[in-house]
């Protein structure tokens, strides 16, 4: 900010420099604040009915548009990948090559995108607005942490419900899929799970369970951080909501590449 | 001078809370530079100043919602930096803040904003307890009638009532009020200013009153201090500051 409005800036380099600057002093930001949440967390008082209600909140605003998605995916995911599957002969793999992708991959991925972007920018916002109006100080003074109140509540809630949500979005994108291979010829659903569970294991399912946690983590992260440190009236709740989510699925993105080396490393696959 | 230090020293034992060369600023902008001033218990001191000059900062000071640069803040004899987090809340607890934009819990409606207090302090466990005196610090307030609505349901003036209501309902020894009347009607003003004193005399609570409202000034102050450049410009009863020749100082009253 202050090189950009500087108008003797030396240019491009400068300007490089100090937005790795910027990018820098955030990651070392979030980690700070990720660290007073782990503090905070070992040391009573805890926050168990706000947990109880945030989680509430959280499962019942999203788990509609993420179980519309999950059937969505796993029904066009399905029917895309038939005619490939037709011309090697091997359409019997469907519902076991549909299944692995859903379960290692894209149930987690996509259903932690749209949490990210309905979950942590109603997080954003919120905070963000609960600052600007001096809800947050107002706590302060009445002997409550707000930190433990607010934040860590809300991180808590979304590091247990974001897997929760996966889970049930695999099951309707599963269930999904099961209707697009009716669509095409007559199979049983306890057949379609039976080829489903043959080819999937712990080795897949514990790992996805895994991911979805730092997911929720994440996005709770990222969600509590932007809001709570939100700046400069009305104009920054917007800001909070939408750094919100732009970081919060970065963070899903490198969370997922971290997680396939490690799988991979250890032979799980 | 002598004779002034001295009464000032004696005095000094019962101030409830003490401001001594304070300083504060952000970054390069010096709000306080040199503040002082002290609040006896059971008095009540009307704090009067430009738009932005530093009124705000100086009572979240008291609370400590801000830090300052040096100087000493004592609030009930202790240095108000040097306080453990145990000590802070239990010095908080004895405090009532009422912001300027009264901060009421959007999320919540009146009356839980009201028992959030109560509930947070294990005030008291008892349901009918917690209600009878949810009901007693809105009919004080005038405002029973909106114990369920939400916050986004009132009127500017109603929020800062409930918002002095929050503030009240733990009978705090020390109040500090950031603009109580400003928004309201000059009916309403001078009810809350009615609250303001009835409570110091039923409780012998101590005030601090930011205001730029001569009529809530007159009625409730004992003692007025006007901020300027950073200092305690001026300091003295409403009858001794109204008779002042200084222009700055004589501008409020007019
Ligand atoms: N949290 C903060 N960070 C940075 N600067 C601040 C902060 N709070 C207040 N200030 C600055 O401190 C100065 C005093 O602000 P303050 O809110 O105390 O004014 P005020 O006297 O209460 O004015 P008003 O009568 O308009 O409420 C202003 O210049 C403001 O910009
Ligand atoms: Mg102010």
């Amino acid at each position: 900010m202050a090189i950009d409005s500087d108008p003797n800036s030396p240019g491009a380099w400068s300007r490089v420099f100090g937005g790795m600057r910027k990018f820098f002093a955030e990651a070392g930001d979030i980690s700070a604040f990720a660290i007073r949440f782990f503090r905070e967390i070992l040391f009573p008082p805890y926050e168990f009915r706000e947990v109880i209600r945030q989680s509430y909140e959280i499962g019942y605003k999203s788990f509609s548009l993420v179980g519309i998605t999950a059937f969505i995916i796993g029904l066009v995911l399905t029917l895309q990948s038939r005619p490939t599957l037709v011309e090697f002969g091997a359409e019997a793999w469907l519902p076991a090559m549909v299944g692995i992708s859903i379960i290692r991959e894209i149930g987690p991925v996509i259903t932690a995108l749209i949490c990210a972007g309905k979950i942590g920018s109603g997080i954003g916002a919120e905070l963000g607005s609960m600052r600007v109006t001096e809800q947050i100080d107002a706590m302060e003074v009445s002997g409550t942490n707000p930190f433990k109140y607010i934040v860590v509540s809300r991180m808590v809630a979304t590091t247990v419900m974001v897997p929760v949500l996966v889970i049930l979005g695999d099951t309707i994108a599963l269930y999904g899929s099961f209707i697009a291979v009716k669509l095409k010829g007559a199979v049983s659903l306890k057949l379609f799970l039976s080829q489903v569970f043959e080819s999937i294991d712990y080795g897949d399912v514990i790992p996805s369970i895994v991911k979805s946690v730092f997911f929720g983590f994440a996005i709770g992260l990222t969600g509590c951080f932007k809001g709570y440190y939100t700046k400069k009236g009305t104009a920054g709740v917007g800001r909070s909501a939408n750094s919100a989510v732009v970081i919060g699925s970065l963070l899903i993105f490198i969370i997922d590449l971290i997680a396939v080396q490690i799988t991979q490393f250890f032979g799980i696959f | 001078m002598a004779e002034k230090m001295k009464i000032k020293e004696h005095v000094e034992s019962d101030e409830i809370i003490s401001v001594s060369h304070l300083k504060i600023a952000f970054g390069s902008n010096r709000v306080l530079t040199d503040f002082n001033l002290g609040l006896r218990k059971g008095e009540n001191v009307v704090v009067l100043g430009k738009s932005g000059c530093g009124k705000s900062v100086l009572i979240k000071c008291m609370v400590r919602l801000l830090a300052y640069d040096s100087g000493s803040l004592k609030v009930f004899g202790k240095e108000v930096q040097g306080l453990s987090q145990k000590e802070l809340d239990s010095m908080r607890l004895r405090m009532g803040f009422l912001f300027q934009s009264s901060a009421l819990y959007d999320s919540m409606t009146v009356r839980e904003n009201l028992e959030f207090p109560l509930r947070r302090h294990h005030i008291s466990s008892n349901k009918n307890e917690v209600n009878e005196r949810v009901k007693e610090t809105l009919e004080n307030v005038g405002l029973y009638h909106a114990i369920d609505l939400m916050p986004s349901e009132l009127s500017g003036g109603m929020r800062k009532r409930i918002g002095l209501a929050r503030s009240l309902i733990l009978k705090p020894e020390i109040m500090l009020y950031d603009e109580p009347t400003t928004g309201l009607d000059p009916i309403t003003a001078r009810e809350i200013s009615n609250l303001m004193l009835r409570l110091q005399r039923t409780y012998n609570t101590s005030s601090i009153i930011i205001s730029h409202d001569m009529h809530c000034a007159r009625l409730t102050a004992d003692r007025l201090a006007v901020i300027n450049d950073g200092i305690c410009y001026a300091e003295g009863t409403f009858n001794t500051l109204q008779a002042s020749n200084d222009p700055f100082v004589k501008a409020f009253f007019n």
